[in-house]
């Protein structure tokens, strides 16, 4: 089944509207493999649907989503949930089930897809525990955990199954910078000593930047720019440049749209 | 003019969004319960519903299964004093609750008591991502979350309604026998000849066995089906209890007309 | 340990669902009187058996002794032919005892009251009461008696 090509993850024309707002136009990304890839742009462009792509969540209207080498939409639901084995995500709320705690979280998907005996389970565990840096904390329940521990916990859950992709959705959000900089390096280190392939999608510039190998960056349905970190940042393009840089006013508006200022503030009438 | 055809076409798309939800919650239903789960804990996961879902009601069942076999005897001996057959208060109270009070109000309780509760955790567990975390896990959440609670509401509810059933009867014994001096053996044998195993009891069963499908259904649908906000899951909740109360009562009617 | 009490718990649960259901079969619809293998059988035909149901109670002197099993039309005598369980323990039923069909109250139920006869002879298992008295229907009471009060102011 793996096909050792240069991509883990290759988008091909891919189109998807939701209640009637177009969110992607015959989008094509690929995500190299081994490698950090980020996906950027404003909120709400679509980020967080791509993820839902391609772990099947949400269905593409048209186009391929080939994860190493089977085409997602096209999956049966037996062999798509053992597709999604291959992928690790790491929800923006963390997700930990709230019933079981923090080792059992961890467990889970041990528990359901091998048939190991208990002291490997444990074992198993307690290791990626240990990756995390929250071994002391197995035996919590995941409402005494703080937020950035929680994502780390559902990191450690999230790469039990050593899959071959990890996709983070919006990782940094609501972070303090202690935990938000544990969670740079761990995506980092997770990357590069499990021979992971990682999609990160965020609209946190500096420490996407920091760590991506790769950068898309997305908006109006479409990919405005792709390439190294170094080359997005001298773009042309100046919607690229503007969010790169954090401007303001630009190709995006500050403003919605309305009608003239001074227009508005003198007419009488009622709103 | 263009009002009214404006009117018409939310009319029309209203009823379109019912049907689509209706076909959406069959497939649901089917999805769910078909196929075998493939997980070794299976048997684990359904005890622990059939606790949050059976014996936690218990309480309110068997303290409301009391209440209203008392105020039936009181009211049948009130009336049936009128014609001198106040020894007849015993089948009066068992033929109405098996037939009709048990079965419905044990529905009507489990809807609020129950439906409600599997619909909140249900959205919650959607709106904090954890249902489709398990989907990336490479775990249904049909089997895994879904199906048990199904089933344990298939199961408790049948069970809660004989339970009803009983306590209602002996609640209503205390009231003919103990307090208003109805002859205790005409009280049990006047119910015991009135009182078919076939057409009562297993006609009752059979109710709460519809009334538990309907119910379960429709509140775990609705836990799965919302939209995943503070405000959806309220919302939902609170058509649970509407929709399952609804739909009690009516399929009440018509199951009444087939079976007696 | 928690998973022990709450197996335990669930247990109990089901349990008392299933007894619940026991106590309504046996105890509610008195399917225990059903139970025909400490009885035994005799039937009787009755010029009229209106209002009698199966499972009616079968009385002596005002006691359940057993009850109705069966009731069906008798085609060759034109009568109704009623088929009675009787406790094993009652079997001094003389041969010649009475069976009629009794009213509770005015307008309650319909039941067989078997009253002694003399014989020394006792009933058995499929002996045949001989003597009986039909149902009183009620709207050929009030008839009977509208037609004397006409015929008496003659």
């Amino acid at each position: 089944m793996a096909v050792s090509s240069e991509y883990i993850v290759d988008l091909q024309q891919i189109s998807f509207t939701r209640a009637e707002r177009v969110i992607f136009d015959k989008v094509d990304i690929r995500i190299p493999r081994g490698k950090v890839t980020g996906i950027m742009g404003p909120s709400g462009c679509g980020k967080t649907t791509l993820l839902r792509l391609i772990g099947a969540q949400l269905r593409p209207d048209s186009g391929a989503i080939v994860v190493n080498g089977q085409n997602i939409p096209e999956l049966g639901r037996e062999d798509l949930f053992a597709a999604r084995q291959q992928m690790g995500m790491l929800f923006q709320s963390g997700a930990l089930f709230t019933d079981l705690s923090v080792f059992e979280n961890v467990a889970f998907p041990l528990r359901v897809h091998t048939s190991l005996p208990e002291d490997m389970v444990r074992d198993i565990v307690l290791l990626k525990l240990q990756a995390v840096g929250l071994r002391g904390a197995h035996k919590l329940m995941p409402d005494e955990l703080s937020g950035g521990m929680k994502r780390r916990v559902a990191l450690a859950r999230a790469i039990a199954l050593d899959p071959e992709l990890m996709m983070y959705d919006e990782p940094f959000v609501g972070q303090d910078p202690i935990s938000m900089g544990v969670l740079v390096r761990l995506i980092r280190l997770l990357n590069d000593a499990l021979g992971l392939s990682s999609i990160v999608v965020s609209h946190d510039l500096a420490e996407t930047a920091s760590i991506a190998d790769y950068l898309y960056v997305v908006g109006d349905g479409q990919v405005l720019g792709h390439g190294q970190t170094d080359e997005l940042m001298n773009s042309d393009n100046p919607r690229i440049r503007q969010f790169m840089q954090g401007e303001p006013d630009g190709p995006v508006p500050f403003h919605f749209p309305a009608n003239g200022y001074i227009d508005d503030l003198l007419s009488r009438e009622r709103t | 003019m263009g009002a009214m055809i404006n009117r018409l076409a939310l009319l029309g798309y209203a009823g379109l969004n019912v049907i689509a939800a209706l076909g959406r919650s069959g497939v649901f239903l089917f999805q769910a319960l078909t196929g075998r789960s493939r997980f070794g804990n299976a048997f684990e996961l359904l005890l622990k519903q059939l606790y949050s879902v059976g014996v936690l009601s218990l309480a309110i069942i068997i303290v409301s299964g009391l209440f209203i076999g008392m105020v039936l005897a009181l009211q049948g001996y009130m009336i049936l004093v009128g014609y001198g057959s106040e020894q007849a208060v015993g089948q009066m109270v068992a033929l109405t609750l098996l037939r009709e009070l048990g079965p419905v109000v044990t529905a009507l309780l489990f809807a609020g008591r129950a439906g409600s509760a599997l619909t909140a955790e249900i959205g919650l567990m959607k709106a904090t991502e954890q249902l489709s975390s398990l989907e990336m896990i490479g775990v249904d959440p049909l089997k895994y979350v879904i199906a048990p609670r199904l089933w344990a509401g298939f199961i408790s509810m049948p069970l809660l309604s004989m339970i009803f059933c009983v306590v209602g009867i002996w609640g209503g014994a205390m009231v003919a026998v103990d307090w208003l001096g109805v002859y205790s053996g005409s009280y049990w044998s006047n119910m015991q000849n009135a009182v078919e195993f076939g057409s009562d009891v297993i006609n009752g069963l059979i109710k709460a066995i519809a009334f538990a499908f309907v119910v379960t259904w429709i509140a775990v649908f609705q836990g799965y089906d919302c939209e995943p906000t503070s405000e959806g899951i309220s919302r939902a909740t609170t058509r649970t209890v509407v929709y399952a109360s609804l739909a009690v009562l009516g399929l009440d009617f018509i199951l009444t007309a087939l079976m007696f | 340990m928690r998973m022990r009490t709450l197996e335990l718990t669930v247990g109990v649960f089901i349990l008392a669902g299933v007894l619940a259901l026991a106590v309504l079969a046996m105890r509610v619809s008195g399917l225990t009187n059903d139970a025909t293998g400490d009885s035994y059988k005799v039937f009787a035909h009755f010029d009229n058996v209106a209002g009698l149901t199966t499972r009616a109670k079968v009385t002596m002197a005002g006691v359940t002794i057993g009850q109705v099993t069966d009731i069906r039309f008798d085609k060759n005598r034109y009568t109704g032919f009623v088929e009675m369980a009787i406790n094993k323990d009652v079997n001094t039923l003389p041969a010649d005892s009475t069976a009629s069909i009794v009213t509770a109250g005015l307008l309650g139920e319909k039941y067989v009251g078997i009253s002694v006869g003399g014989d020394d002879l006792m009933l058995a298992e499929g002996d045949e009461i001989h003597d009986t008295q039909s149902a009183l229907v009620l709207e050929e009471l009030i008839g009977r008696f509208l037609l004397n009060t006409v015929s008496s102011e003659d």
